[in-house]
């Protein structure tokens, strides 16, 4: 499945094989993980656990609420096939523009075992956006009309976003390489 | 073909208080004649280390750095001396050293002292390259040590053209207040080594600077990201099981 909500299929793989849940269990842990910057739509979860299901890779079970135990609630668990589709997951590079979500969606559950995916991934990331970087067409310095400048300052911005992609690549791998050597 | 500069696990490390630090680890590069390479890296990422070796002026722990095909190690320091003076050129922003009173025109000149040429075929040869990085016969004439930030950037890429190197090393060649004037700066030294089909190896704290060139690298913790090992490392060997697809997310 492509689009969007990608990420978040893989991170709930995550968070299931951490604890079971129900959908908005589910749904405010996704949340919590990712941070602000990311609109969790809890419509979206519950859509994702359906398919989830489908596929093998969670199994629900009506189970009774807690603290009232004569209402019941689905409650999704793991596979035997969740743990595996996770690796994968982890191992899977993406095309260019989705990437920092999917990979900001790797780092909220991965597992210690992951490091070395994660790791390949960062450096895959960075190499794609310097390739970026070289298909901008230079500045010449020389604009001389409100237009060409507009296109400077827009060919700037492309190359502030890379650079800050680059260095937080290069910066979250510096951290797990840090932690692996004092994990050691 | 053998690469006019060529990087073979490069390491260097240097001493940080009690402890060693892996200034550059397992570098491999390889530059061709008439290609032009920018590094991106923040402070102590490594990129000055990765110059200096380039340009012979500092030798690796291990591994093999060889221009044209001769390994830098084997070198005397007078070869490697007299290689930076000809074929290699090194330029970086801190190194702007003009004497007191010296005119524009004789801080070039004074570059080609080791080529054989009388002064007045050295100031010859100076005016022509100075006039091609844009600094006029005027601008020749002025006091070296007056001149602004983005004047002197010209004058020592003049500098460093003079010697018609074949590799030109540039270390965060253009520290300029003015946007406009590093973006010309940069176009003109794309212009400059594309014409002359030398090689260009320089290195900024910002990627903008890098733009338009050939290859883009970045460097972090003394390990080099190049553009050009795109594929080579796609998957992990796992425990996928055999004939399993990849999820398409």
């Amino acid at each position: 499945m492509r689009g969007p909500s990608t990420p978040l299929r893989g991170a709930l793989l995550g968070l299931l094989l951490e604890r079971p849940g129900h959908g908005g269990d589910l749904a405010n842990r996704l949340a919590a993980r990712l941070g602000e910057t990311w609109r969790v739509d809890t419509n979206d979860v519950y859509r994702l656990l359906e398919q989830l299901e489908k596929t093998g890779l969670a199994l629900s079970r009506d189970e009774p609420k807690r603290g009232n135990h004569r209402r019941t609630h689905l409650v999704y668990h793991p596979t035997e096939e969740t743990s595996e589709a996770l690796t994968l997951w982890m191992e899977t590079l993406l095309p260019r523009e989705p990437v920092r979500l999917g990979l900001q969606a790797k780092l909220s559950v991965a597992r210690q075992e992951d490091a070395p995916r994660l790791l390949i991934a960062l450096r895959a990331y960075e190499r794609e956006c310097l390739v970026l970087a070289q298909l901008v067409a230079p500045n010449d310095g020389e604009a001389r009309s409100w237009a060409a400048l507009c296109m400077e300052c827009t060919r700037d911005a492309v190359y502030a976003q890379l650079q800050t992609e680059v260095d937080w690549a290069t910066r979250t791998r510096r951290r797990i390489n840090e932690f692996l050597e004092r994990d050691q | 073909m053998t690469p006019l500069l060529s990087f073979l696990n490069v390491s260097k490390r240097c001493a940080d208080g009690g402890r060693e630090i892996l200034v550059l680890d397992r570098a491999c590069l390889d530059i061709d004649a008439g290609v032009s390479v920018g590094v991106y890296g923040a402070r102590r990422s490594g990129k000055s280390t990765l110059l200096r070796l380039a340009a012979g002026i500092a030798l690796p722990d291990s591994g093999t750095v060889s221009f044209d095909g001769a390994d830098m190690a084997q070198m005397s320091a007078a070869a490697r001396s007299r290689l930076l003076r000809s074929a290699i050129a090194f330029m970086s922003a801190d190194d702007w050293r003009a004497n007191a009173g010296e005119s524009v025109v004789d801080h070039v000149a004074t570059a080609l002292g080791s080529e054989g040429l009388t002064m007045r075929e050295a100031r010859h040869r100076a005016l022509r390259v100075l006039d091609q990085v844009g600094v006029g016969a005027a601008g020749a004439q002025e006091t070296a040590s007056s001149l602004s930030l983005t004047e002197r950037t010209k004058v020592m890429l003049a500098r460093a053209l003079a010697r018609e190197p074949r590799l030109l090393v540039l270390d965060e060649p253009a520290q300029m207040p003015n946007l406009s004037d590093r973006d010309r700066f940069y176009a003109l030294l794309r212009s400059a080594t594309r014409e002359r089909g030398m090689a260009l190896l320089v290195a900024s704290e910002e990627m903008a600077a890098l733009q338009g060139l050939g290859v883009l690298m970045s460097i972090s913790d003394g390990e080099l990201c190049s553009t050009e090992e795109r594929g080579t490392v796609v998957q992990m060997p796992g425990r996928r099981r055999a004939g399993a697809e990849r999820p398409g997310w």
